[in-house]
């Protein structure tokens, strides 16, 4: 099968790549450009462990064919620091103790990132909502919500 | 008790979150080793089948295919946790048991070749009848799974002390029930996953794991290699729960690819395969009879437990054994018959969990809730009642060392008005509570206890060296922030190497509660050493005796006078020069019977302590749709000391969504052998929205052996949360459940039958 | 988990699309958000040669309103679909049903074109192919009977899909378009009854408009779910009301949203409709809970969604 040419522009870098046309987007990131900080949970659509930002909208990075979007702008968790400083949101993951395993904490980040990106200043319930497209086996959800809360209050 | 702590019992950023919080942290399916190959497994379709031939030759001829093994390639070793459980091959040679069982495998360059190759694996199988109900199972007429079990069945634990049957007749009200369980997923987030790489006669692996001193050894067995040539190293782990406890199918895979191959091989799950063939829960049917005083004190439990294995021992005397004991760790039982079954059926390896049991334990609690109604009496008094107390004997006689049950009782009961809320419920509106102890570490042999080394660099900066292991907990901050305690050093500068067998020591693992009061003592005790070490030099340089230095902040300084102080870098070089570096070494052992077992001698000292935990919910039902809802939970823990808060609370929290919602939510379905729902869209997995509003209550009872007093951080709530919510759907119904999860199906049935059944 | 091979096309145009189709000469799917038709694919429930993207075509994503209609472009995600004034304003059941839908993420990839068109759903059926071949393959993936009732000839899978019962109950219409020209239909009219293949759009066309009246209605839909978030209806009701006349769709049991029309609402009336939906529903064990719970549930959430819309400010 031939390969598609496929341009984006990934954490702030403009990358073109060969891609296969039934790869995903999670393939392209994890495997072509090693950027390993989306994770493969359930490869279904079902957890968001996959989440990454196109064109600043969340999404399921494993429902998405790389040459579905073509010439977009990706974020993916390792492009959110500013060069050494932390995202508010990672500063306060971190300080909240919102991050236990790990594994959906790069999907819950960015979810987060892209409701405050669109809402400074969401109501709990918006948040709760809105967080409530990932899963987390692990903290129970508290102490993510908290952290984004207080981002939001900042 | 040292009170002038500087940063144990503080809210401190763990020490693994900022690689958490930056994508940098590496999990197995991250890894990229040079020549690296993808592995696929071919899976039984059987539930139960004899093997007759396994051909991969045609596999081998893929373009790409580099390796395909089945378990004729294997050594013929059958691994089990014990000697009386060893029935598991991994890989099969006589008969697959259950659908999804590992069968034969390949590694190729490439997935998309893997897969290929797969469908030209040829397996003869010969189809033998299967059963899938534990209850089954044991009838003379069901299928044997294995040759040495009769009647399937795997492990019986017989516990009995003083005398039951005379109790129960001089009893005041005697009440019998039986609760059902449907098994949960422990459903982590990162699917199983393994990379092994064999070279030079070494075998490294990288998997998640909670324990990889047990899994090297398992390992070697199994591949007759000697265990210093197999080498599990350390690796992130997306979540364990209890289910990452053992070696796994697919470490013998990936090893064995590897060796065929000469090179690296990576083995991860999908989703589905995470559910279906690494491990489940146990489905469990708990029939529990209490004898009960009028006063409302217990004097005799009568116990027939049986406990679905699934195809493989795994863990089984252990899983058929703790329900009971972390409910007889918490009451005082004075007679008491237990008899626990672990019957084999045609389905996964059931293995233990960390909310293992809530059919026994939320069927124990929900039943005396209803007793105690009859009599007249309040949960929260019959709970105080029967508590055991610091100094105490469990049933089995095994000593409470320290003890805050009571405390958790009342201040959870306070924070949630319980009593008045449980006289004065509205209609389908409840509160209940649950109580539970968690024993902190349990016998393993040689492996209970843990070692440290710890060095102090050149710069004054450490590095500590410690075989815990941490599946998302937070053990590895835990140790880190033990070590600064001790040695006065910022957590920032001390360095973790850990959860490697080639460099780190035998420690019990992450899943017997072990990590805070065990793995974290020996790290306290290598510091320790190591801070004697600063502390004699730094005598003799300031001029001031050892007893009135201490450690802060980077410096060794004079309590007395505080001016005298220096660089604990200046002590770690002065130290160079003497050709004595300063190396710390400590372990810890705990004070437990080595002479207990399991099944053979369910007696004597279980741990070396306990932590107690209560849990509230407040529910309401809604008439209509037999809906659930939680809009609150309270939840008590007494963690010895919390070495740091945060992690406490999160795993607390962690436990009501996992245990708690889980009651309303989660079950695993089945159709036959085949497992209906093996994923993350219909095993529902609570989400934000579903959680109640938590509060969490640390109680610290500071026990006298626990790392600056802790024991264990938030267990006791995923072993109670489920009996919060059972009691509290007794409490607005006037009735029990019968089973588990109390889906909106579920509990409208119990609704209806509750309707017919009064008028 | 990999995907199969097949090729990728974006198409530009409504023409190029439907060209790229019959090239391919009908192994080809149209793919919108992909949130239905992705997790389909890996599971090998479809093996496509040749996927073809449409979202590059321009006129497939306008809201617009013509005449005394809103018409709708397929293409239009869930999310930007609530967030149009309209919706809000005139449809209350449609825009319910919308914020039900799965989860906000997945609202803002999933398209309302996509939404109506999605599969049924079974237990015994959204697994992977191991799964599925050890099972045996059931009618619905070519086998010769139904595996969740034994011997049934007939495929009782679930449509699942949110929003077109809501649509229904506002009287949208879809048009098709395909080689042979456009038509348009009744939004009811796309389904089949059939839950093997469940639509009866036909190989190739393409949805390219949804056409609904702007008249304002009352309305609510009730959503029956064990999760408050991304899970899918395991019954579904859509009301709507207009003057003293209603209509109610439900959706999540059998392979198409049953309809029902009131006359004139009154308590009797509603009771009727709610019988007679009850008697109408036919679940079986293919969702997680049982399948008379969820018969059960019918008449319940009517009776609900009527006390909500009367609550709201009544008839
Ligand atoms: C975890 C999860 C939870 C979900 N929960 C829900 C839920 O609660 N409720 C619900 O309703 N849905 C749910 N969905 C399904 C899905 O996300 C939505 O239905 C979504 O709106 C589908 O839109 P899409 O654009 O992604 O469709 P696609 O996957 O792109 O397409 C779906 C089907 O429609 C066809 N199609 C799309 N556009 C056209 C067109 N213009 N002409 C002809 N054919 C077309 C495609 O060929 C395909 O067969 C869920 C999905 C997931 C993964
Ligand atoms: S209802 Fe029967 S025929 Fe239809 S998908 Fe399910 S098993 Fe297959
Ligand atoms: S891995 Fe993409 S949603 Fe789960
Ligand atoms: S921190 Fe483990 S899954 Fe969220």
């Amino acid at each position: 099968m031939k390969t598609i040419k496929v341009m984006l522009n990934v954490n702030n870098e403009k990358v073109t790549l060969q891609v296969k046309p039934y790869e995903t987007l999670l393939e392209t990131l994890r495997e072509r450009l090693s950027l390993t900080g989306a994770k493969e949970s359930c490869s279904l659509g079902s957890c968001g462990a996959c989440t990454v930002l196109v064109n600043g909208t969340p999404m399921r990075s494993c429902l998405i064919l790389t040459p579905e979007v073509e010439g977009a702008s990706i974020t993916t968790i390792e492009g959110l620091k500013n060069g050494e400083k932390l995202h508010p949101l990672q500063q306060a993951f971190m300080e909240k103790g919102a991050v236990q395993c790990g594994f959906c904490t790069s999907g819950m980040i960015l979810t987060a990132k892209a409701l405050l990106d669109r809402n400074k200043k969401p109501e709990k319930r918006d948040i709760v909502k809105t967080m409530s497209s990932n899963i987390c086996r692990c903290t129970g959800y508290k102490k993510i919500i908290e952290a984004v809360e207080e981002t939001s209050k900042k | 008790m040292d009170e002038n702590l500087k940063i144990v019992g503080k809210r401190v950023i763990r020490s693994d979150s900022y690689a958490k919080v930056t994508g940098g942290a590496l999990y197995t399916a991250d890894l990229k080793l040079p020549g690296m190959l993808y592995a696929k497994v071919l899976r039984s379709p059987y539930p139960h089948a004899k093997i007759l031939n396994i051909d991969v030759s045609k596999a081998l001829k893929v373009p790409g295919v580099k390796a395909a093994i089945s378990g004729f390639d294997a050594y013929g070793v059958k691994w089990g946790v014990f000697r009386y459980t060893q029935d598991h091959a991994m890989l099969p040679t006589d008969k697959v048991r259950y659908i999804g069982e590992d069968v034969a495998a390949v590694a190729a360059v490439d997935e998309e070749s893997a897969i290929e190759a797969l469908s030209l694996i040829k397996v003869e199988y010969e189809p033998l009848e299967a059963v899938f109900d534990p209850v089954e199972a044991m009838k003379d007429t069901a299928p044997q799974i294995h040759e040495q079990y009769k009647n399937n069945i795997n492990i019986h634990i017989h516990i009995e002390v003083g005398d039951v049957d005379k109790a129960m007749a001089k009893a005041y009200i005697v009440r019998e029930d039986t609760f059902k369980a449907k098994g949960e997923a422990y459903a982590m987030m990162e699917p199983y996953a393994v990379v092994a790489s064999y070279a030079n006669g070494y075998l490294d692996l990288w998997m998640p794991n909670a324990g990889p001193h047990v899994r090297a050894k398992a390992l070697s067995n199994l591949l007759k290699l000697p265990l210093n040539r197999v080498r599990v190293r350390h690796i992130n782990s997306g979540g364990a729960f209890g289910g990452r406890s053992e070696v796994a199918p697919g470490d013998l895979v990936a090893s064995l690819l590897s060796i065929k191959s000469g090179r690296p091989v990576k083995l991860v799950l999908t989703r589905e395969e995470n559910a279906m063939c690494s491990r489940q829960v146990h489905d469990i049917i708990a029939t529990v009879k209490t004898g009960m005083k009028k006063d409302g004190t217990i004097v005799a439990k009568e116990y027939k437990t049986i406990y679905d294995g699934g195809a493989y021992s795994s863990t089984g005397p252990i899983a058929t054994s703790i329900p009971y004991y972390v409910y007889e760790e918490c009451y005082r039982l004075p007679n008491v018959r237990y008899d626990g079954y672990r019957v084999f059926t045609n389905k996964g390896i059931r293995g233990m969990y960390g909310c293992h049991g809530r059919a026994f334990l939320a069927g124990n609690e929900a039943q005396m809730d209803l007793m105690a109604k009859e009599l007249g009496l309040d949960p929260v008094e019959v709970r105080l009642k029967n508590g055991l107390t610091a100094g105490e004997l469990t049933a089995t006689k095994s000593k409470i060392i320290s003890c805050g049950l009571k405390d958790t009782i009342i201040q959870a009961a306070e924070k949630s008005d319980f009593k008045k809320k449980w006289k004065k419920h509205t209609r389908n509106k409840g509160i209940g509570m649950g109580c539970v102890a968690i024993m902190c570490g349990f016998p393993m042999g040689f492996r209970s206890g843990s070692s440290c080394y710890v060095k102090i660099n050149d710069d004054g900066q450490v590095t500590l060296i410690t075989g815990m292991v941490d599946n998302g907990q937070g053990n590895e901050s835990l140790a880190v922030q033990v070590a600064s305690e001790v040695l006065g050093i910022p957590m920032d500068d001390i360095n973790l190497v850990n959860a490697d067998t080639e460099v780190t020591n035998l420690d019990p693992g992450s899943y017997s509660q072990a990590a805070a009061y065990v793995g974290a003592n020996a790290v306290k005790a290598a510091c320790e050493d190591a801070r004697k070490k600063i502390i004699a030099i730094a005598s003799k340089k300031l001029g001031v005796p050892e007893e009135e230095i201490d450690l802060k902040d980077r410096v060794a300084y004079s309590v007395k006078t505080p001016d005298k102080r220096m660089p604990i870098s200046w002590i770690t070089r002065e130290a160079f020069f003497k050709g004595e570096p300063i190396v710390g070494t400590g372990s810890f052992f705990p004070d437990i019977d080595l002479e207990r077992e399991w099944v053979s001698k369910p007696e004597g000292q279980m741990a070396g302590t306990y932590s107690f935990g209560t849990s509230v919910a407040e529910i309401e039902i809604d008439e209509e749709t037999g809906k659930i809802k939680v809009p609150k939970f309270i939840a008590a823990h007494d963690c010895g000391r919390p070495i740091n808060p945060m992690a406490v609370e999160g795993q607390m929290e962690g436990s009501v969504g996992q245990a708690g919602i889980a009651t309303i939510f989660e079950g695993n379905m089945w159709y036959k052998g085949f497992l209906l729902n093996p994923d993350l869209l219909e095993y529902k997995v609570p989400l934000a929205c579903d959680m109640p509003d938590i509060e969490t209550i640390i109680v610290s009872s500071n026990d006298p052996k626990g790392p600056f007093g802790a024991k264990e951080g938030g267990l006791t709530i995923r072993m109670n949360a489920y009996s919060a919510i059972a009691c509290a759907f007794t409490n607005a119904t006037g009735m029990l459940f019968e089973e588990l999860p109390l889906t909106p199906d579920n509990v409208l049935k119990l609704l209806e039958k509750n309707k017919g059944g009064k008028r | 988990m990999i995907l199969p091979k097949f090729d990728y096309k974006k198409a530009r145009t409504i023409e190029e699309a439907l060209e790229l189709y019959n090239k391919h000469d009908g192994n080809a799917f149209y793919l919108a958000g992909g949130t239905d038709l992705v997790p389909l694919i890996k599971l090998r429930l479809l093996q496509p040669k040749v996927i073809i993207d449409l979202k590059g075509i321009d006129g497939l994503k306008d809201i617009k309103k013509i005449n005394n209609s809103l018409v709708v472009g397929p293409n239009i995600t869930l999310f930007e679909l609530k967030q149009n004034p309209f919706i809000k304003d005139y449809f209350p059941c449609l825009f319910e049903s919308l914020e039900a839908t799965s989860c906000k993420t997945l609202q803002m990839r999933g398209t309302i074109g996509g939404n109506i068109l999605q599969n049924t759903r079974c237990l015994q059926y959204n697994k992977s192919l191991e799964w599925r071949t050890a099972r045996g393959f059931c009618l619905k993936m070519g086998g010769k009977v139904c595996n969740v009732v034994p011997n049934s000839k007939s495929c009782f899978s679930n449509y699942c899909g949110d929003n077109a019962p809501s649509l229904m109950t506002i009287d949208a219409k879809a048009k098709l378009v395909s080689a042979k020209g456009e038509r348009t239909v009744r939004l009811e009219k796309l389904f089949s009854e059939d839950g093997r293949s469940p639509f009866t759009i036909k190989p190739g066309e393409i949805l390219k408009e949804i056409i609904i009246p702007l008249k304002k209605t009352k309305g609510a839909y009730e959503k029956l779910t064990v999760r408050g978030s991304i899970d899918y209806p395991l019954v579904g009701v859509a009301v709507t009301v207009k003057k003293d006349a209603a209509v109610v769709a439900v959706t999540g049991i059998g392979p198409s949203p049953h309809l029902y029309e009131i006359k004139e609402i009154n308590e009797k009336s509603i009771n009727e409709v709610a019988d007679w939906a009850y008697e109408d529903a036919r679940p079986v064990l293919n969702a997680v809970l049982t399948p008379l719970y969820r018969k059960k549930m019918v008449p319940v959430l009517i009776k609900r969604a009527f006390k909500r819309i009367g609550a709201g400010g009544g008839r």
